[in-house]
Formats: structure tokens, sequence, C-alpha cells
């Protein structure tokens, strides 16, 4: 699904974020990816969503070979994904309707089909009820999650997660989790980057682990996964 | 699922969405969004009053060229009946629109009330004036104010150079001058015009820049979720027509008004010239001309706006 071939990138104050980063993820792996502050884990999700171009090396979703791939084809590329932030970038000027019908809007829907697909996301996260609200009154997991249905409500094949989780309690971690894990089982593949020690340890999912740049495990996790995920790392 | 109450079909459209959020901005500012209506409005009402007057003024050459009439002095030895006979071959002639034929004695007996020379001519005995022809041209209103003048001083020489002809008499200097003193007018005006025009681009221009690092954010999150280049700029270039749209209407409404208290004196001034000119009104096509021209300019400000890469547009994070 996913796969890096040699992948280094160095910003332009010349200082490499990745260094030499190869792996493959299969299709509808969940996938955490860690490292200390610093590592690398928010660059190489901007890769993979072509925020950001590799410096050499090969990335490759799907059949798309990152290289071969033209500036107006980019946008496309992009729809194919769902991304959430630690800051979870909702836009306070309209509702919380209005924020998960927007990748609808953008990929051109049909209004009944915006208005069933926001809503059935918004459902999944359970906040429907919510639908009219101005996001900035609700509540920090709540607006994760309503990051969480916008990320998801275009039916993408990846979900990227930049520590999605971040600055929210251990409860609300384990939700926001639990929703991940349910769109990776109706097939979407996940990577999850976090340093939540909690959710490391209570969820044995492959692991893709960050140091200065560079990959330093051989894609597995110490110990059997808890949940029934396929092991999908190979490096 | 029951109905949700969200707002209108078209604003989830991807146009539909664009116009809503430049016409949400436009309205969450109100006033800023007036003062810039108003700078603009200021801005091109200025061109637009001279350009509303521009046809009257050509008019006013035209009119000027065509009220003047060619008096030609004939020889002393054509008859009355031989005058009339040449003033009716010339009516005949494309150039010349109407002639009228002063015989010798209405010349004499127009001579007299206009001198108190009664004694010396009658000293004279014998009536000592020609008779004459005025001659009115024949004016294409179309034509521009030089080629006029051109053309009737053209029929003057042709006319002064018929054999029967002693003299002819035509005064279109003062149509030279005025029409020298309208065409730098016209050209400080233009130029004038030209300046308030750019600054009008300038003004747009600004106010679109202002809005992309508004909208910074709404275009970052955009990008992120898959938003195309056209979708990103659509409700920018909306924007930018929008404010010519509403700026241009403001700029024809000034100019109307504007336009309203110069025609007064204008007319006066003419009719002291007796002349038929009248500054006409702005026809509803020259109104919604300036509103499409000022539009057009909208959209070409926030197009030239776009041009400028902007730095950052995806969140670094
Ligand atoms: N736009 C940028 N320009 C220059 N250097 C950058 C840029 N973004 C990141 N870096 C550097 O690249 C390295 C990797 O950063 P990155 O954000 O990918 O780390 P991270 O693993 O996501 O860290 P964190 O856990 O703190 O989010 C860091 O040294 C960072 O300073
Ligand atoms: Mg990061």
């Amino acid at each position: 699904m996913i796969s890096f071939e040699h992948v280094s990138l160095a910003y332009q104050t010349g200082r490499f974020a990745l260094e030499d980063v190869s792996f493959q993820l299969k299709p509808a792996s969940f996938t955490f990816l860690t490292g200390h502050s610093g590592a690398g884990k928010s660059s190489l999700l901007r890769l993979i969503a072509r925020l950001e171009k590799p410096t050499s090396g090969e990335i490759r979703v799907g059949d798309i070979a990152y290289s071969q791939l033209k500036p107006r084809q980019e946008p496309g590329l992009r729809r194919q994904m769902g991304i959430v932030f630690q800051d979870n970038q909702l836009l306070y000027d309209r509702s919380v309707f209005d924020n998960v019908a927007l990748p609808l809007i953008i990929g051109g829907f049909r209004f009944s089909e915006i208005k069933t697909r926001a809503m059935a996301a918004l459902e999944r996260v359970g906040l429907a009820d919510r639908y009219a609200d101005d996001p900035i009154n609700l509540s920090g997991g709540e607006q994760q999650r309503v990051g969480i249905a916008r990320a998801v409500v275009a039916k993408p094949r990846i979900l990227l997660a930049d520590e999605p989780t971040g600055n929210l309690d251990a409860d609300i971690s384990e939700e926001i989790m639990r929703l991940l894990l349910q769109f990776n089982n109706s097939g979407v593949s996940v990577l999850f980057a976090t340093h939540d020690r909690e959710l490391l340890q209570n969820y044995r999912f492959p692991q893709l682990v960050l140091d200065g740049g560079r990959i330093t495990n051989l894609g597995r996790s110490p110990a059997p996964a808890r949940q029934t995920a396929h092991e999908s790392v190979s490096p | 699922m029951t109905d949700i109450d969200i707002g209108s079909r078209w604003g989830y459209t991807k146009r539909g969405y664009a116009i809503t959020q430049s016409v949400r901005q436009l309205r969450h500012r109100s006033t800023a969004t007036l003062i810039t209506l108003l700078v603009l409005g200021t801005t091109f009402a200025l061109p637009a009053v001279f350009w509303f007057g521009s046809a009257s003024i050509s008019q006013l050459v035209n009119r000027s060229v065509g009220e003047e009439s060619i008096t030609v002095y004939l020889n002393l030895d054509v008859t009355d009946l031989e005058a009339a006979r040449l003033a009716e071959q010339w009516q005949g002639e494309a150039r010349i629109r109407a002639t009228t034929h002063i015989s010798r004695a209405e010349a004499l007996a127009l001579f007299q009330e206009q001198t108190d020379l009664d004694d010396a001519l009658a000293a004279l005995g014998a009536n000592p004036l020609p008779s004459a022809v005025v001659v009115y041209p024949a004016i294409d209103p179309n034509l521009p104010g030089n080629e006029l003048v051109t053309r009737v001083e053209g029929l003057a020489a042709a006319l002064q150079a018929q054999p029967v002809v002693d003299r002819v008499q035509i005064d279109l200097d003062w149509v030279r001058k005025l029409q020298s003193a309208l065409n730098l007018f016209r050209v400080v005006v233009s130029l004038l015009a030209g300046f308030l025009t750019l600054t009008g681009l300038l003004v747009i221009g600004n106010t679109i820049r202002l809005e992309l690092l508004r909208r910074q954010r709404e275009r970052e999150v955009s990008t992120l979720l898959g938003a195309s280049r056209s979708f990103l700029n659509r409700p920018i270039i909306y924007t930018g027509a929008l404010y010519g749209l509403l700026g241009g209407a403001v700029a024809a409404v000034l100019a109307t008004v504007a336009y309203s208290f110069i025609k007064a004196p204008a007319d006066e001034l003419a009719m002291l010239y007796a002349s038929t000119f009248r500054l006409s009104l702005p026809t509803a096509g020259q109104f919604l001309t300036i509103i499409a021209v000022v539009t057009a300019l909208g959209l070409l400000g926030a197009i030239l706006s776009l041009f400028r890469p902007i730095q950052g547009q995806v969140p670094n994070r």
C-alpha cells in the first residue's frame, strides 16, 4: 500500500529530517509511528501526503510512484488520504457539519451524498447531535473527533494521524484509538504517529521507530499484538 | 436520518461554496468592505464622469462646425437669376446640406440695416453689393472634429475655385481653437483617468492580498483535504469580481450624480453661446458598462494578486 525506498528528506536549512528510510505497509494495516520529538514522524507523514517532496528516494502509494506525480495530480492523491493532526485544524468560522462536509465539497459530491455521508461520519464519532454547533464550543476531545470525522468522510484508503491524542487525557486517547481501529477494521490503512506510551503498550501493533531520521527497529512490535491486526510492516 | 438544517443545497456545490465564502467574508467585515467600496467608487467615478461626457464633448465640436456656414460672394457681373440657379445647383451636391440665395437688393437692405452708411451708398448711386449664396455644409456627426473642419475648409476652397465666385468667407478658427482646447482637456483627463484606474486596480489588488492572508488557514486546511488550485483560488477571484461589481455600482451612481451637477451649468454656458449643444444624460448602457468594466478590473486585480505564490500554503507540523 505504502512503500518508502531509501527516502531522505532535507529541509532548506540543510538539516536531514529523514535519512535513507525504507519500509512497506500492507493494505488495511495499522501501524504506529514512534520516536522521540524531532525524530521525523511528522516529516514522514508530510511526505506521504505530498506536502513535502523527498530529497532522494522513491515513495509509492498503491500504484502511484511519487517521482512520476505531476503537481496537478497531487490534490487527487491527497483526496485518497485522511489526515488528522494534534492541532485538529478545524475551521472555526463554520459549523461542525460544514467542517466535515468540506472534503466532500472539494471532492465534488452531490448534495444528498454530502448530507448522508457527513451525518454518517458524525454519527460514527458520536457527534451527530452537535452538527449545527460551532466547533469552538466543543471540548478538545470532541473537536478531535470532528477532525477524525472530516478525515474519514470521503472514505480514504489511508488515514494518517499525527499525534491526534497529543494533548488529550488518557480516556479520550482510548476513545480516539478505538475510532481509528474501527476505521482500520473497515479496510482503511492507518499510520498513527504517537509517543503515547500507554497506547503503545495497550495496543501491540507493528511499530516504525524513528530516531534522528532513521528507522531503528525492524518493524516488529516487541510482543504479540493484543488486537487482531495483521503483521503489516516489513523493513 | 431526520432532515437536518444546514442551509442551501447550492452552498455545497464547488461554485456555490466559493461564492458563499466570498459574500460571507465581505459581510463579515462590513465596515472595511464599505470603506473599500467607497474608495473604489470615488476612484472610478471621475473616469466614469469623463466617459459619460466625452460623447457630448465630441458632439460639441461637430455641432459647432455644423452650425457654421460659408458665405460665398459672387462676381458683380453675376445676375440675381444666375445666382439663384447656382444656389439651387449647389444644393444638389452631396457635401452641401442647404443653400440660401441673398440677392443684391437683399444684401443692400441687410447692409443698410446693419450700418449707418446710407448717405455714402446713396452717393454711389448703383448697388455696389454682389449677389451671395450662404452654403450650409453637410456634416457627418460621426466624424472627428478635426476631420470635419478640414472637410468644410475643403468645400470652401472648392467654392472659391469657381470662376463665378469672388470671395468665400468662413470662420472656423474658433472651432479649431475649441478643438485644440478640448484635445488638451481630453489628454489631461485621460491621463488622470488612467492613473485613477491604476489606483483602483492597486486598491483591489491590495484588498485581495489581505483577503489571502485572512483566508490562509482555510486555504491550508483545504489543501490538506485535497483541494485543487482552482478550488483554492475561486473564492478569491469571486471576491475580486464582487468588489469590482459593487465598487463599479457605487462609481456609476456617484458619476451619475456628479454628472447631473455638471449638466445644468454646462447647458447654460452652451445657451450663452447660442449653441444647441446640451450634455446628454448617461444611458442605461453606459451605466452598466461602467459596472462591467470595474468588475473586470476587480477580476484582473484578483488574478494578478494570485500570481505571487503564497508562502507556507501548508501548515508545517
Ligand atoms: N519546515 C522545516 N524546516 C526545517 N526543519 C524542519 C522543518 N520541519 C521540521 N524540521 C526539522 O526536522 C526534524 C524532524 O521534525 P519532525 O517535525 O518531523 O519531528 P517529529 O518526530 O514530528 O517531532 P514531534 O514529536 O516533536 O512532533 C526536526 O529536527 C525539525 O527541527
Ligand atoms: Mg510531529
